[in-house]
């Protein structure tokens, strides 16, 4: 599987991101790291404990992410939910968030097969 | 101040996603340092330790704990928004966002998602921008040091006057102004019971060295009487303290000015007692300005520990029991507290040599007239901060790179060292009609200044830089030092010089190493003789001296040689030509010049007065003889000036060609050219 299929799998932007970050080495690396990266969890978590303004930023840091790597799809979830989380108040969410779930897991599981055949 | 920045600039990227953060870091990494703050709280953190370091802040807005706005907030409270730009990263679309970031002082704002070479243009023209208004803080701020300084040696030369009056050591003014600063420092650090800023510390200290100008208007005969005063003598001396005031009020244009104010209240309350039984007023307790109490303690601190015609100085121990005795006056018991723990640093800072101290001061100076002026210029203690660390830099680097560094000023006719360089050539940093300082002359050579001037006349407004060896004695060592310099010049219709900086660098040790290198480049390494090349360099040099010598060239070969390498094998043959090359030196004299110029083919030049031939004879007879198993022989061609023309290459040619007849007629001979036979 090369670079450009999982952006088509995980539904992002390959020649958007290429044009920006100049380098596949790059893309590539930062695309691996997105995994690790804990604000899915902290997402979660913080809603779970009714913690709306962590929520809220846990869920911009991964539009961020997104919007950095190109990942449109979830960039484009993430961002709907961002907004409504936004102003700390925590109601009519579960429609985006599970949107984000769902895109945030295909992405993930991109990103896996990708990895696991280079 | 104007030292170039070699290190790269330094970016704090602040962000909480670590992967943003990263990317970013990657895209700057190859031009700049790069370090990272995961929240605004550790942002600040960062820059309340280290903000001098950072050129740019690259600024996320959502975060944690502290977010973008705030750590913006914070820079506007601390003004260091003023010298640090900041660019904010964000994903944030909303205007009045933007707009707020703005307002709050930030320089750019780059939208996620970013694009790299945007991200890298933006940067690049932030940290551009800033350093030149940098710069132009920097020329400014230099200007109006200079004012400062002037006020500051005018104080200096006025107060120094008064003392030379009074036959005191030149160091009492630099004592007291020392002591002064060092306990106002301490009694800020204590307490904010009295208002000063950095600013006014700086002004008190300088207006302490006027304490005792009223001396100026007292007899000089009560003023330096060697005994104790009448009571009649010792009312007129108090008076010394009212005069001083009162020249400092007729200053009527200046009287307004903080060092002319606070210098009035320390000249007239310089002798007053906490406990209200000093002059001329009486006052008592906080009465009494506290610039003029610490004044006063610090001019009976170091009256006690200085010699007087009336007393030999006591210990800082002693003094300091005396004061705390009340023997020497009264002060207030927090001043006291104060005296005592910064006691150690006020000892050590007077015992430190004055060339020294002074230096100090006048770096320190530096800061804070720049500082004092601060308020009218805009220039923030930061950029102060950051011109002193480029100076103590500078210095730093001055100091390890042990180079002597001068600066020297045609119109002014002044040469400026640095402290490493007047210290290694037991000068003072600032040297007046440099040409004819003696001490100069004697470490640099009678003539240096005048061949100065000879390298200075090989420059150019366009060839502005210029460099050559040379070797000097300095320090009583002679070693070869490279001077590099650099001219400046004006712009006239004919430019001329007016000033040049430069360093003398101690390159003996390359300089040997370069020699040795030469030499070994026309040397043989098997045999240590000259070789092709070394003969050529030399030899043109040595028949110069002809008609006054006659001159022969000879060249031989070793016979069989080629046998004796296939026989014995290849390190005999070194030996051979090893033992060959030693009976040439042996056999030959030190005029005459030996060369290997080939294979197992040597060269002799021979210097004579009346028959080569007796002397070729002699050498041959000494070259041949067995080496081991080897029967060594060798042929050999001579041919003479007076017969084969006058230049090497002729010699050369005929001396071959001897050889070669020499060769034919049977080897292990030699054959002379233009005579038929040995």
């Amino acid at each position: 599987m090369t670079i450009q299929e999982c952006y088509k799998a995980l539904g992002g932007d390959y020649d958007e991101v290429i044009g920006r970050l100049r380098s596949e080495r790059l893309v590539q690396k930062f695309v691996l790291k997105f995994p690790a990266d804990g604000s899915y969890e902290l997402l979660l978590r913080s809603l779970e404990e009714g913690n709306a303004p962590e929520a809220f930023r846990a869920a911009h840091t991964i539009k961020g992410m997104c919007q950095n790597l190109g990942f449109t799809t979830l960039g484009a979830s993430s961002s709907a939910l961002t907004e409504k989380l936004r102003g700390g108040k925590l109601a009519g969410y579960e429609a985006l968030l599970s949107a984000v779930k769902e895109d945030y897991a295909r992405t993930v599981a991109a990103i896996k097969d990708f990895e696991a055949n280079l | 101040m104007t030292a170039v920045r070699k290190t790269k600039e330094k970016i704090l990227i602040v962000d909480d996603s670590e992967m943003n953060r990263s990317i970013l870091a990657d895209m700057l990494a190859d031009e700049f340092d790069v370090a990272e703050a995961e929240d605004g709280e550790a942002a600040l953190e960062i820059l309340g330790k280290s903000a001098d370091e950072f050129s740019l802040v690259l600024l996320d807005i959502v975060m944690p704990k502290k977010d973008g706005f705030e750590v913006l907030a914070e820079m506007n409270r601390t003004r260091l928004i003023e010298d640090l730009p900041v660019i904010m990263v964000s994903a944030e679309t909303a205007s009045a966002q933007i707009e707020r970031a703005y307002e709050l002082g930030a320089t750019d704002f780059i939208m996620r998602p970013f694009d790299a070479s945007i991200v890298h243009r933006r940067v690049l023209n932030t940290i551009f921008l800033y350093a030149k208004q940098r710069n132009l803080i920097g020329i400014i701020e230099a200007q109006i040091n200079e004012k400062e300084q002037n006020s500051s040696l005018m104080v200096d030369i006025l107060s120094h006057i008064v003392e030379f009056r009074n036959g005191e050591s030149g160091l009492h003014i630099l004592h007291v102004r020392t002591i002064t600063e060092l306990l106002l420092r301490k009694v800020m650090r204590k307490t904010d019971r009295y208002p000063f800023t950095d600013a006014d510390i700086s002004v008190i200290s300088m207006a302490s060295a006027l304490h005792d100008i009223g001396k100026i208007g007292i007899d000089d005969k009560i003023l330096n009487k060697p005994g104790r005063l009448t009571d009649e003598e010792f009312a007129i001396m108090k008076t010394h303290s009212m005069i001083g005031a009162k020249m400092l009020e007729g200053l009527a244009a200046h009287r307004t000015h903080p060092l002319v104010r606070h210098a009035y209240q320390i000249c007239r309350w310089h002798h007053e007692r906490w406990d209200g039984r000093g002059y001329p007023d009486g006052l008592k307790g906080d009465e009494i300005p506290v610039s003029a109490q610490i004044v006063a303690l610090a001019d009976v601190y170091d009256a006690l520990t200085s010699e007087r015609v009336y007393k030999p100085p006591f210990s800082p121990e002693a003094a300091k029991e005396m004061i705390f005795a009340g023997k020497c006056g009264a002060f207030d018991p927090f001043l006291l507290e104060c005296f005592e723990e910064e006691f150690e640093r006020i000892r050590e800072a007077l015992s430190r040599n004055a060339s020294e101290q002074a230096a100090q001061r006048e770096i320190r100076n530096y800061a804070e007239a720049v500082r004092h002026t601060g308020g009218t210029a805009g220039a923030s203690e930061r950029t102060l901060k950051l011109l002193d660390y480029e100076r103590m830099k500078y210095n730093f680097y001055a100091e390890l790179t042990e180079e002597i560094q001068f600066e020297y000023l045609v119109s002014e006719n002044i040469l400026k060292l640095s402290s490493w360089g007047a210290k290694k050539l037991g000068v003072e940093q600032e040297i007046s009609d440099p040409a004819n300082d003696r001490r100069l002359q004697e470490q640099l050579g009678k003539d240096w200044f005048r061949d100065l001037e000879k390298v200075f006349a090989g420059a150019s407004p366009e060839n502005p830089e210029f460099r050559r060896e040379c070797e000097l004695a300095i320090g009583g060592e002679l070693r070869w030092y490279s001077v590099i310099m650099r001219a400046f010049w004006t712009d006239g219709a004919v430019p001329a010089i007016e000033s040049a900086i430069g360093k003398l660098v101690d390159v003996h040790d390359t300089h040997i190493a370069m020699n040795e290198l030469k030499e070994k480049s026309i040397r043989d390494p098997l045999t240590g003789l000259l070789n092709r090349e070394g003969a050529g360099e030399e030899l043109p040099a040595k028949l110069a001296n002809y008609p006054a010598h006659k001159y022969a060239v000879a060249v031989f070969d070793i016979d069989l040689f080629k046998r004796a390498n296939d026989t014995y094998g290849h390190l005999f043959g070194d030996k051979v030509l090893c033992e060959v090359s030693e009976r040439l030196v042996h056999s030959t004299r030190v005029h005459d010049l030996c060369a290997r110029i080939g294979g197992d083919e040597f060269l002799i030049v021979f210097e004579y007065d009346a028959d080569i031939h007796p002397i070729i004879a002699r050498v041959f007879k000494a070259l041949c003889g067995p080496v081991g198993e080897f029967d060594l022989t060798v042929s050999m061609g001579v041919a003479e000036m007076t017969r084969a023309g006058q230049s090497f290459r002729s010699l050369f040619k005929k001396a071959d060609e001897a050889l070669y007849a020499a060769k034919n007629g049977g080897r292990a001979g030699y054959r002379f050219y233009g005579e038929s036979k040995e």
